[in-house]
């Protein structure tokens, strides 16, 4: 068992490892360097300053120079310091995002699992009828309507024309923290990106609760004389739940890429404004660090997930 | 319960979630006299730059708090006096003679000679990290004869350099001076306890959110009246405007497009002015393709500018014949190449243009990328392509157009649309034009090399008197009418809008903001 943890545990590191190269050699080869992105070409600045510049950050270099200069400080924890954000370090600047981007992510996780289940199962009681064509109808503009549509129009109806919610940010600026304020600035870009989620969750729990309404164990239970109440929360909503449950597992990559898309038009101080800043202005120590933690996550969780598998199953460690 | 009761109750469950969810939320007031904005929206803002020395832009914000030596009036027409109550220029055009005003610091330390000595030799000490080094090259040396009295000696005659020195705020030399040289750019100092001479001290920045200031009761020039000032970040300019419409902000930058909504609006105040940039089309010397002065002509003989400017700039731009509009800046005798798409065609042919590219596709890059821009480089294609030049427009972002534009490979670029500024300070154009500024030695990316325009530069580079100055900065128009280095366009206005509630707030879409006269001590605002 040892060994193989040692194995898959070097087998990541080195996957880890090809990842900083890859994403190097990537951000190399786009046009333009972060003194390409830190200049308005209409404004007059010498050829000599912006060398100088470059000097400083060491963007004179050759490539592998500048790569194991970066690896070699990665290594002992320093990721550097962001060219945007006034030489802020790296690292302590990156896990700021990740509290607002899990709070965003989160939230409109709730507010989709409870308006989806929710929605599901009163269109799958109310079937045909009126109130499941529409719900059901729905659903459907919600899957349809492209992320960037819905934000900007809730954008505009609900900040700017009727004024109910604050129009981005997280906290009201100059003003002392407080939950009201936070949830205040929270519950529009998380409504919103719950809903393509809230409008997948709500048509997979219908069709599915439809399903387990017809089997026979439900007939027995209405037959037995069990109120209707039961029947569907006791028997049916419980087992028809668990496509459901697996569903949502599995959709939370979607959430993370709707978040960092609402981020951006709500001004959400997350992990997705930072990389979009970060790539606009060819920041690259941000997103070196920022990719790099992303992959390390996956491949960790990946690790873990192939060494538990390996505890339970002993064929796998055979293999 | 019955299947339609439970039915019900789902319902008004959800029903009540989903109207809880939409009950308006009010958001935290700010206390006191808060005046929140967009200050570093659009393209004069440098948002997250706290560092005036590795400022490209964002000179309004950074204006609240720090201050330079001398600055540009409100209507940009001249510099004058800030830190310095006066500035005299020596005979020998070299020596610079600065009296400052008796102020202090942040901290409540006294503003002296000894800080401007510190603040010129770490602006030009490209360790520092200071984007200035190469532009103040020509400082020789800065002498403190006593407190109030600095003295800048020039090893050369340069008439930017009094323009230059506007955008280098005065730094407290007993704060900065204990940073290592190589660490004063990413030094925290900037982002978190920075102290200048301005009418706002620095509270706190929330990282891609806000920049928090407070009113300095020990301003020179009287308490603030507000009491609060915050620069609230922004990812793009309408979402600023959105801000603005809802109440949140109380001024901002706006694309030309949504400025036009507040039109008639009686709880805004739209702001216009001279973007002092000169739209180009620029053609790159060394494509091969642009060589015959007959050719550049065609270009601009095709193009119906006066039509472009009705139609898609709503009047709200100035024709520009050379790289100048300012009427002081022209001479006599300027062709104005008027829309002959007739004459364009005979010199396309006089000059052989089927041999010299014909109708292959020229790649046309920009760096706007507006709607506005798209616009108007349709209009021009459709027009060119009328007497037979193909070009094929491609907007880019900053970072990719820059990168390309730097590069050797001419075919990549043979034609842009840009822009450059060109005032307040007529010398700003000679980075991109002089000879001698060609990469890797300077800025001129598209490579122009016009012997009599480089002559042209250098004299009225050299001309420090303001009152001959404007003859020599004529003659460098009347080279570029006559020439044609670039196809110049047009100087669009640009747009700020203000809420009704702000009283005494000042404001000009400066380029690199500025700064300027706007007295942020004076704006207020209506409760």
């Amino acid at each position: 068992m040892l060994h193989y943890i040692l194995r898959r545990t070097a087998v990541g590191l080195l996957m880890l490892l090809a990842l900083t190269v890859l994403i190097f050699t990537l951000l190399r080869l786009t046009p333009g360097d972060p003194i390409d992105a830190y200049v308005n070409p209409s404004v007059p600045m010498s050829a000599a300053d912006l060398e100088m510049l470059r000097t400083r950050l060491g963007l004179d270099q050759p490539l592998p120079v500048q790569y194991f200069a970066w690896l070699g400080a990665a290594l002992t924890g320093d990721f550097g310091y962001s060219i945007q954000y006034n030489g802020e370090a790296v690292l302590p600047l990156v896990l700021s995002r990740i509290g607002p981007t899990i709070l965003l992510m989160f939230s409109a996780l709730a507010i989709s699992v409870v308006i989806g289940i929710a929605t599901g199962i009163f269109a799958a009681v109310r079937r045909n009828r009126f109130a499941d064509l529409s719900l059901s109808t729905a659903a459907f503009v919600g899957i349809s309507s492209p992320a960037f549509l819905t934000a900007l129009l809730g954008l505009y109806v609900f900040a700017v024309i009727l004024r109910w919610v604050p129009a981005g940010g997280m906290l009201t600026p100059g003003a002392p923290f407080s939950i009201g304020d936070l949830l205040a600035h929270l519950i529009l870009p998380a409504t919103l990106l719950s809903i393509g989620h809230g409008a997948l969750i709500m048509r997979y729990m219908r069709s599915s609760l439809l399903e387990v309404l017809s089997q026979d164990y439900v007939r027995t239970a209405r037959a037995k004389g069990v109120r209707e109440f039961w029947v569907i929360v006791k028997h049916a909503v419980r087992n028809a739940l668990l496509p459901v449950i697996t569903l949502i597992g599995s959709t939370i990559g979607i959430a993370i890429g709707g978040a960092i898309f609402i981020e951006s038009v709500f001004d959400w101080p997350g992990m997705g404004l930072l990389m979009i800043n970060a790539v606009a202005r060819r920041d690259y120590p941000v997103i070196m660090c920022a990719t790099l933690l992303t992959g390390a996550c996956v491949i960790l969780v990946n690790l873990l997930t192939d060494i538990a598998y390996a505890a339970v199953d002993p064929r796998i460690k055979v293999a | 319960m019955h299947r339609r009761n439970f039915g019900r109750l789902l319902a008004a469950g959800t029903l009540f979630l989903a109207a809880t969810a939409m009950m308006p939320v009010p958001a935290m007031a700010q206390a006191g006299k808060t005046i929140v904005g967009g200050f570093d929206v659009g393209p004069g803002g440098f948002q997250g730059n706290f560092n005036p020395l590795t400022a490209t832009a964002g000179f309004t914000w950074l204006n609240t708090y720090f201050e330079p030596l001398v600055i540009y009036t409100s209507d940009l027409s001249k510099l004058t006096g800030a830190l310095a109550s006066e500035f005299t220029v020596g005979q020998d055009n070299l020596t610079y003679t600065f009296k400052l005003v008796q102020t202090n610091w942040h901290d409540g330390k006294p503003f002296t000679s000894a800080d401007v000595k510190f603040t010129l030799e770490l602006a030009k000490n490209a360790e520092s990290g200071s984007i200035f080094a190469a532009r103040l090259g020509d400082i020789a040396s800065v002498e403190t004869l006593d407190e109030r009295t600095a003295v800048v000696k020039l090893s050369k005659p340069n008439s930017a350099f009094l323009s230059v020195l506007s955008q280098v705020m005065m730094l407290p030399r007993h704060a900065l001076s204990p940073v290592p040289l190589k660490e004063v750019a990413k030094s925290q100092w900037w982002s978190t306890q920075p102290i200048g001479t301005g009418p706002f001290k620095f509270v706190k920045y929330v990282s891609d959110q806000y920049v928090e200031m407070a009113a300095y009761e020990g301003y020179r020039g009287g308490k603030p009246k507000a009491d609060r000032l915050i620069n609230r970040y922004f990812a793009n300019a309408a979402a600023a405007v959105a801000a603005l419409r809802a109440g949140e902000i109380q001024f901002t930058f706006a694309e030309p497009d949504d400025a036009k909504t507040f039109k008639g609006n009686g709880n805004f105040r739209i702001i216009e002015g001279d973007s002092y940039v000169v739209n180009y089309i620029g053609f790159n010397h060394r494509a091969g393709i642009w060589n015959d002065p007959r050719v550049r002509q065609a270009v601009m003989y095709a193009i119906d500018r006066n039509a472009i400017v009705s139609s898609l700039y709503g009047g709200a731009a100035k024709l520009a014949n050379c790289g100048y509009v300012a009427p002081q800046l022209l001479p006599k005798g300027l062709s104005d190449y008027a829309y002959n798409p007739q004459k364009a065609k005979d010199l396309l042919a006089e000059a052989g243009w089927d041999k010299i590219n014909g109708d292959k596709p020229i790649p046309w890059l920009t760096y706007y990328n507006t709607p506005q821009v798209a616009n108007v480089m349709a209009a021009i294609q459709a027009m060119l392509v009328q007497v037979g030049i193909n070009v094929v427009p491609r907007a880019l972002d900053v970072p990719t157009y820059n990168g390309i534009a730097r590069s050797e490979k001419w075919p990549d670029f043979p034609l842009v649309y840009a822009g450059l500024q060109n005032g307040p300070n007529p010398a700003s154009l000679n980075i991109g034009l002089n000879a001698a500024q060609i990469p890797p030695a300077g800025n001129n990316i598209m490579r122009v090399e016009m012997p009599a325009l480089t002559q042209a530069l250098n004299t009225a580079m050299g001309e420090t008197d303001p009152a001959k100055a404007d003859a020599k900065w004529q003659q460098v128009c009347k080279e570029m009418n006559a020439q044609l280095p670039w196809g110049p366009m047009w100087v669009a206005s640009r747009y700020g809008v203000v809420s009704g509630k702000l009283r005494d707030f000042f404001w000009t879409p400066a380029p690199a903001g500025g700064p300027f006269v706007s007295h942020p001590e004076k704006w207020d605002i209506a409760p």
